[in-house]
C-alpha cells in the first residue's frame, strides 16, 4: 500500500531524518493559520497519490497574504481525476543542491538495492545519460540489519557527509515498516542542513497486518470486498466478466479476450481449491458489476473440484449468461451439473473465450 | 529431470495441517506408483511423536534429518512462520526446499533465501506450486494425472496456467522430465536461470518452456542463460492486457515504475530470437518443432 507523502514524511522523522516544517489541513478556512506558523512563504502540496503531481497542477506556492486564495484553488481542483482532501502546507526551502536516494528491491539479486544520484527533481534521467557516474547503486545483502559502511562511502563519495545518516535511516525504516520502495526525491541541501524535500513509502501488502494497518486504501470498494473473500480482484472496464483459479490462468484468460478483440470487465482469482460457496460468492460479485453482460468460469482442476464449481455457479442464479470451461478433478460430475441446469459448459479456454465475446458483442 | 528424482526423501514441514496432510498422502500415493522414496517425515513444532498417513512426525527438522536423511522438504507453513522453516530446512542441510505458502512478507523471504543459499541451499517459491518430474517425484502439489514423462522442462511463474500448458503437452503426446512452478512473488529463491542451469545439464531434457507474466525481468534472465547454453526455449508471457500498478493476483505479478510489462518483454525475447507463443495451445507446435 502506497502511503501519501505526509504520512511517509512523518514515518521517516521518527528515523531522524530532517524534514520540513509543515502542516497538514483538510479546509481551505485553516491555510491562512497554516501558513503563519510556518512564517514566510510556503508550499501547498496536493496529498494525492499520482506520479507527475507537481506538473498535473497539485503543488501551488504561496504567502501568508494569498495563503487562502491558493488553497481554495487546490482544493477545488482534480488532480489526474482525484480530489483533493488534503493539502500539507510545508515551509518553502532554499535549495542549494539536490540528491536522489531510492531503496526497492531488486529481483534478480534478491536484495535490497540503494539507488543514488547527484541531482534530484525531474532531472534524474537526464543526469544519468549525461553523467553516469553521478548515479550509483549498491546491493545490500538482506543478512546485513544496517547499511555498511563501505556501501554508504561508496554511494556518497564526494557529497556532503551529512547525506550519510540519512541514507542510513532511510535503510531502517524500508526494513522495519516492510516497505517494497523507500525514496527522497529531492533531498535537499539548504542553508540549515539535509533535508528530505519529498518522501514515497509503499508497504508490502503481505505485511500490513503487523504494520497494524487494517485497511488497504488501494483497493477500491468492490476490490476489497473481494480481497475479504479471499480473491484477488482487479477491476477492468470492458463487459465480459471473468473469474479463474490461479492468477496465471486467470490473466491468460484476459489476454485471449483481448486477442478475440473483446474486453473484460474485471480480472478475479477465487484461488486454490475453492468450494462451492466461493464460486457463488465469485459469481455474483462480478454479476453486481454493471457494465458486465456476460460472465466466463474458466477453471482447471487440481485441489479444485468441478462438481463444486458447477454448483456454486447454479446457486448464484445470476441473470447474465454464464459460459463455463471446466477440466480436471470430477470434471464429468461438474459437466453433467451444469448442463442439467442449462449452462453452456466448453471444452477449451479457446472456445470458451470466442463464445463469450461473441455473446458480449451481441 | 531436476531438483528430484525416485530416490529423494522427502520432509514435509507443517505436516500436521490441513494441506500438509492432504498432500503428505497425494506424494505418497504418487511415490508408490513409481517406487520412490516419498515423503518419509514429517515436521510441526510440539505435535512431535504423532503419525501423519503413517509418515512419523518430529518436533524440529534436525531430528527428522538425523533419522531418515532427507533431501528435500516441502513447507506447508503458515506465512508468519514460512520464512523460519525456509531457515530451519536450510540450517538442518536440506538441499532443495519447496515452499508452498503464499503472503510471506518479502523482506522475511529475502532473508530466509539469502541465509538458505550461504548453506548450499535451493529455495523453490514461495508461493508456488512445486515441482513433478513425471515417473519420478511428486515434490509439491501439482496434479499429476496430467503429466506424462518425455522430454520438455517446463518453468513457470504460476501454477493452473502450467497444468494447463502440462495438459495441453500431454494431448500432443509431448512428455515433460520436470516441470518446476517457480512462484509468483516478487522475491524468489530457484529462477528461471537456476532452473534453465539444471536443465541444460540434465540429459533427459531436450528442450524448455518457460511460461511468465508482468513484473520484473526474470524471463529475459533467463531466455539469456538458455541462449548461451544452447538450450532450446520457447516462450508464454501472460498478462499482455494487464493494467499498469495493479496486482494481477500474484504478488509479483505488476507493472510498476512503467517496468515489466508484457508487450515489452515479448518484444525483448522475439528481439534474443527467442520464439514466444501468443497463446498457451500454440506452445505443443512450438516446441515439438525443437525435439
Amino acid at each position: 500500500m502506497k502511503l501519501l507523502e505526509y504520512e511517509a514524511k512523518k514515518v521517516f522523522s521518527t528515523y531522524k531524518i530532517p524534514i520540513p516544517a509543515s502542516t497538514l489541513i483538510t479546509s481551505v478556512g485553516e491555510a491562512a493559520d497554516a501558513c503563519k506558523k510556518i512564517g514566510g512563504s510556503v508550499v501547498l502540496k496536493a496529498q494525492v497519490d499520482v506520479g507527475g503531481r507537481g506538473k498535473a497542477g497539485g503543488i501551488l506556492m504561496a504567502t501568508a497574504d494569498d495563503a487562502e486564495t491558493v488553497a481554495n484553488d487546490l482544493f477545488t481542483r482534480k488532480i489526474k481525476d482525484l480530489t483533493v482532501k488534503e493539502v500539507l502546507v510545508e515551509e518553502r526551502l532554499s535549495i542549494q543542491k539536490e540528491y536522489f536516494v531510492s531503496i526497492a528491491i531488486d529481483r534478480s539479486s534478491r536484495s535490497p538495492v540503494i539507488l543514488f544520484a547527484e541531482a534530484g527533481g525531474v532531472e534524474i534521467e537526464a543526469t544519468a545519460g549525461e553523467r553516469p557516474d553521478a548515479v550509483r547503486s549498491a546491493r545490500v545483502s538482506p543478512l546485513f540489519d544496517e547499511v555498511p559502511g563501505f556501501i554508504l562511502r561508496y554511494l556518497t563519495r564526494g557529497c556532503e557527509k551529512e547525506i550519510i545518516p540519512v541514507i542510513s535511516a532511510l535503510y531502517r525504516a524500508f526494513r522495519e515498516k516492510d516497505a517494497l520502495l523507500a525514496e527522497i526525491n529531492p533531498l535537499v541541501i539548504t542553508p540549515s542542513g539535509v533535508i528530505a524535500a519529498d518522501a514515497k513509502l509503499i508497504i508490502d501488502d503481505n505485511a500490513l497486518a503487523r504494520q497494524g494497518i487494517t485497511e488497504n486504501r488501494d483497493l477500491t470498494e468492490r476490490e476489497a470486498e473481494a480481497e475479504a473473500h479471499g480473491f484477488s480482484y482487479v477491476e477492468l472496464n470492458g463487459s465480459i466478466g471473468v473469474i479463474g483459479n490461479g492468477a496465471g490462468l486467470t490473466m491468460a484468460t484476459l489476454d485471449l479476450i483481448a486477442h478475440h478483440k473483446g474486453a473484460a470487465a474485471n480480472f478475479l482469482d477465487v484461488g486454490g481449491g475453492a468450494g462451492s460457496e466461493r464460486v457463488m460468492y465469485a459469481v455474483r460479485l462480478v454479476a453486481s458489476v454493471p457494465d458486465v453482460k456476460v460472465i466466463i468460469v474458466n477453471l482447471l482442476g487440481g485441489i479444485t473440484r468441478c462438481d463444486e464449481v458447477a454448483r456454486g455457479i447454479i446457486a448464484a442464479g445470476v441473470s447474465q449468461q454464464v459460459i463455463v470451461r471446466l477440466a480436471g478433478t470430477n470434471e464429468a460430475e461438474g459437466r453433467a451439473l451444469l448442463e442439467g441446469a442449462g449452462y453452456r459448459m466448453l471444452d477449451t479456454m479457446e472456445a470458451a473465450v470466442a463464445a463469450a465475446v461473441l455473446e458480449a458483442s451481441s | 529431470m531436476i531438483y528430484c528424482d525416485k530416490q529423494t526423501r522427502i520432509l514435509v514441514q507443517g505436516a500436521t495441517g490441513n494441506q500438509g496432510a492432504f498432500h503428505i498422502d497425494l506424494m505418497n500415493r504418487y511415490a508408490q506408483s513409481v517406487s520412490g522414496a516419498g515423503v518419509v517425515a514429517g515436521v510441526t513444532p510440539g505435535k512431535g511423536g504423532r503419525e501423519v498417513h503413517g509418515v512419523p512426525v518430529y518436533d524440529t527438522v534436525r531430528e527428522a534429518v538425523a533419522i531418515h536423511d532427507t533431501e528435500a522438504s516441502v513447507i506447508f507453513v503458515p506465512a508468519g512462520a514460512a520464512a523460519d522453516s525456509i531457515m530451519e530446512a536450510a540450517d538442518a542441510g536440506i538441499k532443495t526446499i519447496v515452499t508452498i505458502t503464499e503472503h510471506i512478507p518479502v523482506h522475511d523471504v529475502m532473508r530466509a533465501i539469502a541465509y538458505a543459499r550461504s548453506c548450499g541451499s535451493a529455495v523453490i517459491g514461495p508461493n508456488c506450486p512445486g515441482l513433478l518430474s513425471p515417473g519420478e517425484c511428486r515434490l509439491g502439489i501439482m496434479p499429476s494425472p496430467l503429466f506424462m514423462r518425455g522430454p520438455v522442462g517446463v518453468i513457470s511463474r504460476s501454477g493452473t496456467l502450467t497444468y494447463e500448458v502440462v495438459d495441453e503437452l500431454t494431448r500432443a503426446g509431448i512428455g515433460q522430465s520436470t516441470v518446476v512452478g517457480i512462484g509468483g512473488d516478487p522475491v524468489i529463491g530457484e529462477t528461471f536461470v537456476d532452473c534453465i542451469r539444471r536443465f541444460s545439464e540434465d540429459s533427459y531434457t531436450k528442450a524448455v518452456i518457460l511460461i511468465g507474466e508482468v513484473g520484473g525481468a526474470l524471463e529475459i534472465d533467463g531466455a539469456e542463460a538458455a541462449l548461451s547454453l544452447d538450450l532450446p526455449i520457447v516462450a508464454y508471457i501472460a498478462g499482455v492486457s494487464a493494467p499498469k500498478e495493479k496486482r494481477m493476483g500474484h504478488a509479483g505479478a505488476i507493472i510498476e515504475g512503467g517496468e515489466g510489462d508484457a508487450a515489452s518483454k515479448i518484444e525483448r525475447l522475439k528481439a534474443m530470437g527467442v520464439t514466444v507463443a501468443t497463446r498457451p495451445s500454440e506452445l505443443p507446435a512450438y516446441i515439438s518443432t525443437l525435439l
